[in-house]
């Protein structure tokens, strides 16, 4: 099939670009088979989930492009068309929320009080410069202390979350990929369903399970012998490994509820390893362990770490499974950092100033961990 | 230039949709003729019976004036708090709401409601028509800001499971002389499992809206106050404060009629825990009746009334109640206060509220009509105590001081975390830091 010389000659400076994430989005389907018909796959797929939108930017650049003709004139009113739109979109309620933020963390705000015209800014909402900052890292105040133990719980949820996330994803995916076709869509549909229901609905049904004497738990344990703690979710002074019992069903709960993300995303990664490697170990003497540990998971090392990070990033910002499973408690033991922003903003004090500043100290954590991702991901890969 | 034109533009478009969603209309006179057709917009919180009973009224309001509409808003609880926070400052709010009384001063202070005119009523009239706790959750800085619609009250009432106190071998219905008593019957109606755990609580008090208004009431009770002397901060460490925390303690701790492990605020809630038989004795507001009834047909219960727990006599603080208030921003200032007193301080209307809905009245007179009985005789057990109410006051942030810090460390203690003192000393440090932070 002829491919269009002045795409493929776009598409082939493109799999040379400097830039290595767009190397490495071209790079999923650059699994075998000659130079050409990689760049006639890339020329049809070029927008891929990592491909990002950024990356196709440069297709409309004059210096990509080379000539600008009348086509690529009407290329680019398209393209404006298209992006303008979702800018102010974007600008209207990401940008601004984000700004508005970033400002409110300078003052100290409160909706029920009066400020000036300018967006109720000044006035009785008075600019304190940083130190709502200063408050939340050695402030005496109750929600300045309760943040703090809140950055606590988020990352010991998050690290908690993670490699049990993992260890049960990764075995669970090899298994899916290992059995029949037909039952491996029908495992895969159930496996996701908790992904893809409310989590509200999901919420009840553990808080049923958890309930103190009369749950499912409790008699569970009572059945095979077992004395149940007294409660599941509001004793505060059951504590595991230095670990509240409290936050244990939580993590538990939440990877039951979330589980099913990754695990798609390692069938599909599997998938993608090409069988001849996997043939060629068997054929060189290694046995099922050995295939699994020295051919398959060193593949999936990239896949492994994006779905870390995934993980890491959604478990910061896990807010429905606290707000109704334990509201935080007992004794603040679940309060996250959302939860914290949630109550001090509408709850509590309505002290949107400081909650603008814990989300600051949220959004700065998070942001670490994408560049983090990032310079991961932009690691060489083919395969 | 192409690309800047569309950047500055893409900047100012955003810029100008974000102020003119910010900023309010300001209100501004505009009364209308008799003929000239007005919608008013009402806010209020989903609930069931409320919304019932305010439509009711609506309807005949809107027959009695035919050139006013109403049109009638509600949400979720949370949304609806959420809703007028945001709202209110920006002067995006319906012309009459229906707003909690812990919340008017706050919002009137602020410059966010208008003040009742003197020809609609008095604050003085007000003064003899309603009780003095609800009409406290109305003013502010002595000016009346609405007509308060019920009077809130946790305090002095308790829900009885007459099967629990027959398979007990006691009384039934109940007749307690003081709380020693209520606490005897309680220790009689806890049942414990063979494995240790609790699972019927004689009685459950550990809910946290209780335990916040049975530690001011107990205060009160023993005739101190919480308020320290500027009126602004706290004096939660008091001997009256300790001692009460102490008997919430004992209860616990050496009655054992209510392990609070299990039974608190997020576990074996009081209301659900007494349908479902999980209490004996449930203090709960008379409002939980009617939820009650609709949600479990077939429960038996009574609500009766309880005796004070740390004197003698019945004092306690109220958080006031819902009141109707206009907002500032309304464009129609005389029909939103024409609605609101037809809502909240016509008697005929007002006891078709209480009635629908089963709140206890803020009216006296109300109160003293025995048609309110015929549809809410759950509210009988509440009657005789609401003289004894106080206006909570301006306690800062109410929800923070009951659900962050009082109700929290009492919690702590009754489980056997923290002394009594311990836990006085965190209650007032915590409460005065959050007088001093709002300043």
């Amino acid at each position: 099939m002829p491919f269009p010389t002045k795409r493929s000659h776009l598409f082939r400076r493109l799999l040379r670009h400097p830039c290595p994430p767009t190397r490495s989005a071209l790079g999923i389907i650059m699994a075998g088979g000659a130079r050409e018909e990689q760049e006639r796959l890339a020329a049809t797929f070029f927008i891929l989930p990592q491909g990002m939108p950024m990356q196709i930017t440069p297709l409309f650049k004059k210096e990509v492009l080379g000539d600008s003709g009348k086509l690529m004139a009407k290329q680019r009113r398209f393209a404006y068309t298209g992006i303008v739109p979702i800018l102010l979109y974007m600008g209207l309620f990401t940008l601004f929320p984000i700004l508005w933020a970033v400002v409110m963390s300078f003052f100290s705000y409160t909706p029920i009080r009066q400020g000036t015209w300018f967006l109720g800014l000044g006035g009785q909402n008075p600019f304190v410069g940083i130190d709502n900052y200063i408050e939340l890292f050695t402030g005496t105040g109750k929600p300045a202390e309760v943040f703090r133990l809140a950055v606590k719980n988020t990352f010991l949820f998050t690290a908690l979350v993670l490699p049990m996330n993992l260890i049960i994803t990764l075995p669970l995916a090899v298994l899916l990929e290992s059995i029949g076709e037909r039952f491996k869509t029908l495992f895969r549909a159930i496996y996701f369903l908790p992904t893809i229901s409310s989590s509200v609905a999901l919420v009840i049904i553990w808080s049923y399970m958890y309930a103190p004497g009369w749950g499912l738990l409790s008699i569970m344990f009572k059945a095979v012998g077992l004395v149940p703690p007294k409660s599941w979710l509001q004793d505060p002074n059951t504590i595991y490994f230095g670990v509240p019992l409290a936050m244990l069903c939580v993590v538990v709960a939440h990877v039951w509820q979330d589980f099913g993300y990754n695990l798609v995303i390692f069938v599909a990664a599997l998938q993608s390893i090409p069988k001849t490697l996997r043939e060629a170990a068997r054929v060189d003497g290694a046995n099922i362990w050995q295939e699994f540990w020295l051919v398959v998971v060193p593949l999936l090392r990239r896949t492994v770490l994006l779905t870390s990070v995934l993980t890491v990033i959604s478990s910061l910002q896990v807010f429905v499974i606290f707000q109704l499973l334990t509201r935080g408690g007992p004794k603040n033991q679940t309060q996250t950092m959302l939860l914290s922003i949630y109550e001090n903003a509408f709850r509590f004090a309505n002290n949107l100033g400081l909650s603008a500043a814990m989300s600051m100290i949220l959004f700065i954590i998070i942001l670490i961990l994408t560049v983090t991702q990032f310079r991961i991901l932009r690691t060489e890969w083919e395969y | 230039m192409n690309k800047k034109f569309l950047f500055v533009l893409s900047l100012l478009m955003i810029i100008s949709m974000s102020l003119s969603a910010c900023s309010g209309s300001a209100a501004t006179e505009a009364p209308a003729s008799t003929d000239e057709k007005v919608e008013i917009r009402v806010w209020g919180h989903q609930a069931p019976a409320f919304n019932a009973a305010d439509q009711a009224m609506f309807d005949a309001f809107t027959a009695q004036n035919p050139n006013v509409t109403i049109k009638y808003e509600t949400f979720p609880w949370d949304v609806f708090i959420q809703t007028i926070q945001t709202s209110l400052p920006a002067g995006n709010t319906a012309d009459v709401i229906l707003i909690p009384g812990g919340y008017t001063c706050r919002y009137a202070a602020g410059g966010q409601l208008l003040e009742v005119p003197a020809d609609v009523m008095t604050l003085d009239a007000a003064k003899e028509m309603f009780y003095a706790a609800p009409l406290g959750g109305q003013t502010c800085d002595g000016k009346l800001y609405g007509f308060p619609a019920e009077y809130n009250i946790e305090y002095g009432g308790a829900y009885v499971n007459p099967a629990l106190f027959e398979a007990a071998g006691l009384t039934y219905p109940p007749k307690w002389d003081n709380w020693d008593a209520v606490v005897a019957d309680a220790e009689k109606l806890t049942a414990v499992g063979s494995d240790g755990v609790m699972t019927v609580a004689g009685l459950h008090y550990a809910n946290s809206d209780q335990l916040f208004t049975y530690f001011l009431a107990g205060i009160l009770e023993q005739n101190a106050n919480y308020f320290a002397e500027d009126g602004k901060h706290f004096n939660f460490n008091s001997p009256e404060a300790i001692a009460t925390i102490q008997k919430l303690m004992d209860m616990a701790q050496t009655n054992k009629v209510v392990d609070p492990i299990i039974f608190n605020a997020d576990s074996e809630w009081v209301g659900e825990s007494f349908a479902q038989g999980h209490n004996g004795i449930g203090i709960l507001g008379s409002w939980y009746a009617g939820d009650a009834k609709l949600a479990y047909p077939d429960l038996k219960f009574d609500y009766v009334t309880l005796p004070p727990m740390m004197g003698s006599e019945y004092k306690f603080a109220s958080v006031g109640g819902w009141g109707y208030v206009v907002g500032k921003s309304t464009q129609h200032p005389d029909i939103a206060w024409k609605l609101a007193a037809f809502l909240g301080a016509d008697q005929a209307n007002v006891l078709a509220f209480n009635s629908t809905s089963g709140t206890v009245p803020a009216m006296k007179a109300v109160a003293a009509d025995p048609k309110l009985l015929e549809s809410a005789p759950f509210i009988a057990a509440t009657l005789p105590l609401l003289d004894y109410g106080q206006y909570q006051g301006f306690l800062t942030d109410p929800d923070q001081l009951a659900y962050e810090i009082v109700y929290p460390t009492i919690l702590d203690a009754i489980q056997g975390n923290l002394t009594a003192e311990e836990a006085a000393n965190n209650i007032n440090t915590a409460a005065n830091e959050m007088v001093d932070a709002a300043q």
